[in-house]
């Protein structure tokens, strides 16, 4: 229980602090407005040069609340590969592990501490453009039942990016893989084009893959919130949850074997 | 002649001291490409399951990514500090180049590159190549597309970074326009209305990005080249006086920056 409380309190300095700069936290969440703008744009003459109401199970009310809620997800989430790459390159890593709390967990009660209100700011904005522009979402209630799955979400995505933040110990500069992660999550997770549209074998491959689980599970969910879509949603993502979180700890465990911090 | 000499200049010190670094240099130029090749993967997608878009289809995709990637490509090369503009001004870090007997904006602008730019840069033409649309004098459409293309855009940053000059610290705003003008400039500009394509060739003009360009590119006409050289001189006008008059503002704290 100690240990909880521990790096509950990290999170909640971080997320206090995430209040600190409120013009900078609003700012960075307009950026979602001309985003839905121009996903309706897309979606609204897609929809009607394809002449159907509902394409892939999916309306264009639906489509554009699960893109929201898609964008609400990757644009809430801080950029944890840069940060731990920039620990372990600057040598700042050395601090944190002189520290009584566990460098991985320190790491992700900051980033969830980092996200919270970015991520209902970006909802808040998003929401409302969406309503402005299609109406209400035809399940409200929804965005209860997707909030597990959201966490989950981000537990994936801090795995990820965590890992891919660890690679600083044997290659000079992760940027690149942060791209390409990002890019990946946009096609497999259903980020821009909901994976319902997909070519029947592109979408089997892509549900089954940790991207998925990380958006179009949870943003599907919030538009079609039935218990038995749950259930698969958080089975899947809980396999992948356990299983990038064993990686996650073998990759951080060798990466420290190897490292080396000069000067200070 | 003597400030092309000194831009020159500048460029080989940016290349130079970027592939200081060479493993650094390629992840990023490699990684970019990948990057894109990725990105555009969903219009794959896209237009494999709906065709086309009011008339626009994957093969004119190619060619308007391809431009909007090598225009982004080449400020980034030759003028990476034009996406950071605001913070310097901010900051009080235009007082080293301010003590220099140079142009002041294209010193501050030129003094840096961003390596993985080559990636976009590169990955631009690849797409070209691929769109269908390629032919001899179409690429010598494509590299003078580029280069207006990516006048418009050095003078867009540098225009709406320069509002930090009356404002102050401008990270987020700058953000937000930059990423409009990528975002609106790479969907298909048939998506739009009278009024929003009003505001993609003015307020934000995306439409001189990427739909002007690549139309241009395809097929050469008198109106577009006409619009491209009009929308690249006027903006570039437009960025320089905002920069001559915000400097007449600035001012600093006299803080000891060291240029590295």
């Amino acid at each position: 229980m100690k240990t909880f409380s521990k790096y509950w309190s990290i999170f909640q300095i971080t997320l206090i602090n995430s209040l600190a700069y409120p013009g900078e936290l609003v700012g960075r969440s307009l950026m979602i407005i001309p985003f839905m703008w121009i996903f309706y744009q897309l979606w609204k003459v897609t929809f009607s040069a394809a002449g159907a109401d509902v394409i892939g199970g999916l309306t264009l009310r639906d489509t554009l609340w699960y893109l929201m809620l898609a964008e609400t997800i990757e644009l809430g989430r801080p950029p944890i590969a840069r940060t731990m790459s920039d620990n372990v390159k600057d040598g700042s890593i050395a601090y944190i592990l002189n520290k009584p709390y566990d460098f991985l967990l320190y790491q992700f009660s900051t980033a969830m501490g980092e996200t919270i209100f970015r991520a209902m700011l970006n909802a808040v904005f998003g929401g409302l453009t969406v309503w402005w522009l299609v109406g209400a979402p035809n399940h409200p209630e929804g965005i209860l039942i997707a909030l597990p799955a959201i966490f989950g979400a981000w537990v994936l995505h801090f795995c990820i990016n965590a890992m891919i933040g660890l690679s600083a110990f044997v290659v000079e500069d992760v940027s690149a893989f942060t791209w390409i992660y990002q890019k990946l999550a946009f096609i497999f997770g259903g980020m821009l084009i909901p994976l319902d549209f997909y070519p029947k074998w592109l979408q089997s491959l892509a549900k089954f893959l940790p991207f998925s689980s990380a958006i179009y599970g949870p943003a599907r969910l919030f538009i079609s919130p039935t218990y038995t879509f749950f259930i698969s949603v958080m089975s899947l993502q809980l396999t992948w949850v356990l299983g990038l979180c064993i990686l996650l700890v073998i990759v951080y465990r060798r990466g420290l074997a190897q490292l080396t911090v000069n000067g200070g | 002649m003597k400030e092309t000499k000194f831009l020159l200049a500048i460029w080989k010190t940016n290349l130079l001291s970027a592939m200081e670094y060479r493993a650094a240099f390629l992840t990023q130029v490699i990684g970019m490409m990948v990057n894109n090749f990725i990105y555009f993967a969903i219009w794959i997608i896209f237009f494999d399951r709906f065709k086309d878009v009011r008339g626009w289809g994957v093969n004119d995709m190619y060619v308007t990514f391809g431009v909007l990637a090598s225009a982004f490509g080449l400020v980034s090369l030759l003028f990476g500090n034009a996406f950071t503009l605001s913070d310097i001004i901010a900051k009080g870090r235009l007082d080293y180049y301010l003590s220099l007997p140079r142009p002041v904006l294209l010193h501050t602008v030129a003094s840096r590159t961003i390596a993985s730019g080559m990636g976009d840069f590169l990955y631009g033409f690849i797409s070209y190549g691929l769109s269908g649309y390629f032919t001899w004098d179409g690429l010598a459409r494509y590299v003078l597309a580029t280069l207006l293309a990516a006048t418009v855009f050095a003078a867009f940053l540098i225009l709406t970074q320069s509002l930090a000059f009356w404002f102050g610290m401008m990270t987020n705003f700058s953000n937000l326009v930059l990423n409009a003008m990528l975002t609106f400039g790479i969907y298909p500009i048939t998506l739009f209305d009278s009024y929003a394509k009003l505001i993609l060739f003015t307020i934000i003009p995306a439409a001189l990005m990427g739909a002007i360009p690549a139309e241009f590119i395809r097929a050469f006409t008198w109106s577009t080249l006409g619009e491209l050289l009009l929308g690249a001189v006027g903006f570039l006008s437009l960025a320089i006086l905002t920069f001559q008059a915000g400097l007449r503002r600035y001012e600093s704290g006299s803080a000891i920056q060291v240029e590295v």
